[in-house]
């Protein structure tokens, strides 16, 4: 009684973990900026709604096959993306909260990219778990816009480069290695 | 309908906007997906579609209504997808212009 | 689901009039409302891919032109005031032929508040029925038919003032 009952406590406290571990791995705290948005997108997938949708996407369509081959290995995509009408909307504070959480040891930044001319800043961040990628942070941000998107799982980083060269777009360069953090 | 009601219908009748509007916002839509400026659709699902999808669950069309809600969660998965390669593009073009 | 291209196009083509009138009649400012007309319809483009039909489009270009009308207003912060003094005395009793009258009741129509405003556009120009406005603009239906009973009754004081009236 007592070895059944630890067993279906491990076993709780396991899916419990599961779920915690493959929700978003960071926190957005972005709600704030929805209201004074123009146009906003909020995806929120987890496993099994990505595992769901895959069933309905067209094998035959080139995009759409790529798309799930992609993610047949992730666990979840969240993604917070606002549009403003004016600048100033956002502030240094807002990204900075964001950022703050992917200088956790876990987290390497591969990508960093500023625009004096456009005024735009563009990072991507991979997280690492005992030598494997289990997530994918991309931060993207303009004077009248503000994008935070988290990608968990066994992200295929040649996939996902691969992935700039859908829906018309060219391709992302490969071969960028993840910089170690120094502390 | 009354003789305010007739009258209220025609001068509230539709009005085309100026003989240039078309070329201006094919221009606008032009110039902006060559910028690749962030611009993500709205999926709020309209209050009629979302009592449409109730109703159907209500009636037992449960088939129909699991399709629908598997379109609507490709639909997501395909904006995702669109967003996140849109970001990784433009990530890719200043690279190269940095390296240039 | 809707392409790009051609099918942007059209639906811009059937469409532009109704965007831009709700704009117009809802503001009465011709350049304000070719602006948030532009606006809406570079919101369809966006939004193309997740539209599911023609008729999803027309509703929701609509739904969208409301919002972005209500907004523009609320920014300007200011509801234009009567601008009866601006037109002419009508120096008869209106025959539905009158000239002025349609520009008199448009003047009218923008000096309402906001949900009335709307709803009378929805109802005239549109043509909807109150259960549709109340749909689309999320309020309830006694609300509506409120808004247009008041609003007419309003209107009547108002032309009747003036000597504007049935005969």
């Amino acid at each position: 009684m007592k070895l059944t009952r630890t067993l279906v406590l491990t076993w709780a406290t396991a899916c419990a973990l599961c779920t915690i571990l493959w929700a978003q791995q960071f926190q957005f705290n972005l709600d704030h900026l929805a209201a004074k948005a123009s146009d906003s997108v909020d995806v929120s997938l987890n496993s099994g709604m990505l595992q769901f949708a895959g069933k309905f996407l067209d094998g035959k369509d080139p995009d759409e096959a790529q798309v799930k081959k992609l993610i047949s290995r992730l666990e979840g995509i969240y993604i917070k993306s606002f549009e403003f009408k004016e600048e100033g909307v956002w502030s240094q504070a807002d990204l900075d909260r964001v950022r703050n959480q992917l200088k956790a040891p876990e987290w390497s930044r591969i990508v960093g990219t500023r625009s004096a001319e456009d005024k735009e800043t563009l990072e991507v961040h991979v997280r690492n778990q005992n030598g494997k990628v289990t997530g994918v942070a991309i931060l993207a941000t303009g004077p009248k816009e503000f994008t935070v998107a988290n990608i968990v799982g066994a992200v295929d980083l040649d996939s996902l480069a691969d992935l700039g060269g859908h829906f018309g777009l060219p391709s992302m360069e490969k071969g960028t290695e993840p910089q170690k953090k120094k502390k | 309908m009354d003789w305010l009601e007739d009258e209220l219908k025609q001068a509230l009748g539709r009005k085309q906007p100026s003989p240039d509007f078309e070329a201006r916002l094919i221009a606008a839509a032009a110039a902006a997906g060559r910028r690749s400026v962030l611009r993500f659709p709205v999926l709020a699902m309209p209050r009629w579609l979302a009592a449409a999808a109730a109703v159907l669950v209500i009636t037992g069309a449960g088939a129909g209504y699991r399709h629908h809600q598997g379109e609507a969660a490709k639909e997501q998965v395909m904006l995702a997808m669109r967003i996140t390669g849109q970001k990784l593009n433009r990530i890719q073009v200043q690279m190269k212009g940095v390296r240039q | 689901m809707l392409q790009t291209g051609c099918e942007f196009t059209e639906l811009m083509r059937e469409h532009r009039a109704m965007v831009f009138s709700v704009a117009y009649h809802f503001l009465h400012d011709r350049e304000l409302a070719e602006e948030i007309a532009q606006d809406v319809f570079l919101s369809l483009h966006r939004n193309l891919a997740g539209l599911q039909s023609a008729a999803h489009a027309g509703f929701w270009l609509r739904k969208v032109a409301v919002q972005r009308a209500i907004d523009a207003a609320r920014k300007r912060k200011r509801r234009p005031q009567v601008a009866l003094d601006d037109v002419a005395e009508p120096v008869a009793r209106a025959a539905v032929a009158d000239p002025m009258l349609g520009e008199t009741l448009r003047r009218l129509i923008a000096t309402l508040a906001e949900a009335p405003r709307m709803v009378m556009i929805l109802r005239y120009q549109e043509d909807l029925d109150p259960a549709e406005i109340a749909d689309l603009m999320a309020i309830p239906v006694g609300t509506v038919k409120s808004h247009l009973q008041r609003s007419l009754a309003l209107l009547r004081e108002k032309l009747a003032r003036r000597g504007v009236g049935e005969k």
